[in-house]
């Protein structure tokens, strides 16, 4: 067997040309000769070398297109050779020169800083502004949520002055109400579905949240059981909700959603609510889909359409626990659900009853 | 959580270096070769030092990628940056080198990274070896060769290229030229 033979042989071997029959005469004869076995090892190492080489050289030459394609200008520093250093003498004169360059450059530098400040300054005051015109908007939606009741033009046999809603929270007449519907109110009255009014007087008042609640002082009335509670978690955001009011002189019905967990400014003792909301719904309970309270309608945005807020019913709760225990004990208040598996318009049938008009005259 | 995310990177791309994609591998070249040039030339080495330079360390990183038992702990640009380093005292030493090693270049190549570049050296050996061999080839043999180990031709394709009959003609010449290729190679490889 020549040389030629032999490394042709290999080379089919190796890469696997050979039939089955001639593989295993050719693994036959690997064994029985060593010289062959070592002829195969070398060649196999010589090809991965090849293969090895192979691969780094087009490695290589990939890199080379790579390199040859980049921008080198680009990343080159701009000059490389330092500039030769020059000695100069200065002159008196030219120091003299030099410092008045200087002070005007320095003056010019310090009352642009100066200008800059200032009119920095303003531009806040005039971004503070705004933000209080925003504020004071919102008040004024919030106050125009008071049903003026003057205004439509009522019988005079039924005169009252602000209108809102308010709901009972307990079985011996006491309501709650927004603090805004009974703020500088000389006498307030309640008047139910049935067309029932009722005396009332604001027995305890929260400012800071909104928040007022009333006790039916007239000796006619006569307390039922509440169907409903004030729920003591957080509704969550896209829960159902609905509400009852007074906008108009009849009872109205309206749903939306909890659209945040703060309310106005980030207040995070009140929801954003997306639910209709007009004049005279101030104090109007929120309903989850039980009909447990989860908060009271204080207001809306009047910038955008379909934002309104209310106080979270947890919020009343801890009032309510902070008011003196002989005004209002907390078996008064705190009552099991019986809504619970009604359909709505039976809750709302159910609900009706312990749902008032506040009328405030002033 | 953005260093992660680098990382993340840093691993697709050598993922696709290891497929042989050219876009990973452009990729990593022009994203990292501008440092290292900067690197040099501050250092008053030539834009030839720099590519050479760079150059090993990418072979190096391929090796590495190519085993496929690479994985990559530090940012790809560390790695170069350890790699060159090492490289940089390796010039140094042998004296083929002029330029002082830049403190800037940290010492953050772990040991097993020495050992690659250990690696790196004795395939870099060979890898001079079998350019020597290939160089003294006559043709056709060296375009033959060039043509199947570097450009996976086919023999078919080879054939054609060099006007052979049919492709076991080009293959009897392929034998031809490994018996010689082997020759030479083995008494290169044995001095």
């Amino acid at each position: 067997m020549n040389d030629f033979t032999l490394i042709r042989d290999i080379e089919r071997y190796l890469e696997g040309e050979m039939s089955e029959q001639e593989r295993t005469a050719f693994e036959a004869l690997r064994q029985s000769n060593p010289a062959v076995n070592e002829q195969v090892l070398m060649h196999q190492q010589l090809i991965q070398q090849l293969d090895q080489y192979g691969q780094r050289v087009a490695f290589q030459e990939k890199m080379d297109k790579i390199h040859a394609s980049l921008a080198i200008d680009e990343v080159l520093p701009p000059s490389r050779t330092a500039p030769p250093t020059k000695i100069f003498t200065i002159s008196r004169r030219l120091i003299t020169n030099m410092a008045a360059a200087a002070c005007i450059a320095l003056i010019t530098s310090l009352s642009t800083i100066a200008l800059m400040q200032n009119a920095n300054r303003q531009k806040t005051t005039a971004q503070y502004e705004d933000v209080r015109r925003v504020l004071n908007n919102i008040q004024r939606s919030q106050n125009a949520l008071i049903n003026d009741i003057n205004s439509k033009k009522k019988a005079p046999a039924n005169p009252g002055t602000y209108g809102g809603t308010g709901f009972a929270i307990s079985n011996n007449g006491y309501v709650v109400t927004n603090y805004h519907v009974i703020a500088g109110a000389d006498s307030i009255y309640i008047q139910n579905t049935k067309g029932e009014a009722f005396k009332a007087a604001s027995v305890f008042e929260d400012i800071s949240s909104d928040l007022a609640i009333l006790k039916i002082t007239d000796s006619t009335f006569k307390g039922q059981p509440l169907p409903y509670t004030l729920k003591p978690q957080h509704a969550l955001r896209g829960e159902a909700v609905f509400t009852l009011g007074y906008p108009r002189d009849e009872i109205v019905y309206g749903e939306g959603y909890i659209s945040a967990q703060t309310g106005f400014n980030g207040d995070s003792a009140a929801y954003q609510v997306s639910i209709p909301v007009n004049p005279g719904n101030s104090g109007a309970p929120l309903m989850d889909s039980k009909g447990d309270v989860v908060g009271i309608v204080t207001g809306k945005q009047t910038t955008s359409d379909g934002i309104a807020f209310a106080v979270k019913s947890a919020h009343l709760k801890r009032l309510l626990e902070e008011m003196p225990k002989d005004k209002l004990p907390k078996k008064e208040w705190n009552h099991k659900n019986r809504l619970g598996g009604l359909t709505r318009v039976d809750q709302v049938k159910k609900l009706e009853d312990f749902v008032y008009m506040v009328k405030v005259y002033n | 959580m953005k260093h992660n995310q680098n990382i993340e990177r840093d691993r697709e791309l050598l993922l696709g270096l290891t497929r042989n994609d050219d876009r990973a591998l452009a990729t990593i070249y022009t994203e990292n070769y501008p440092s290292i040039l900067r690197m040099v030339l501050q250092y008053n080495g030539s834009e030839d030092d720099a590519k050479d330079l760079f150059q090993e360390a990418m072979i190096i990183l391929y090796e590495k990628a190519q085993k496929g038992e690479f994985d990559l702990y530090s940012k790809l640009k560390t790695f170069l940056y350890a790699v060159c380093r090492h490289l940089w005292l390796k010039k140094l030493q042998t004296g083929n080198w002029q330029l002082a090693l830049p403190d800037e270049l940290e010492e953050v190549l772990p040991a097993e990274d020495a050992n690659t570049i250990a690696e790196h050296e004795e395939k870099d050996q060979q890898f001079r070896v079998m350019e020597k061999t290939m160089s003294t080839m006559g043709e056709p043999c060296k375009t033959i060769l060039e043509d199947y180990y570097i450009r996976k031709l086919s023999m078919q394709d080879i054939a054609g290229k060099f006007g052979y009959t049919n492709s076991e003609n080009a293959k009897n010449q392929k034998y031809k030229c490994l018996m010689r290729l082997k020759k030479l190679f083995f008494e290169q490889y044995k001095s």
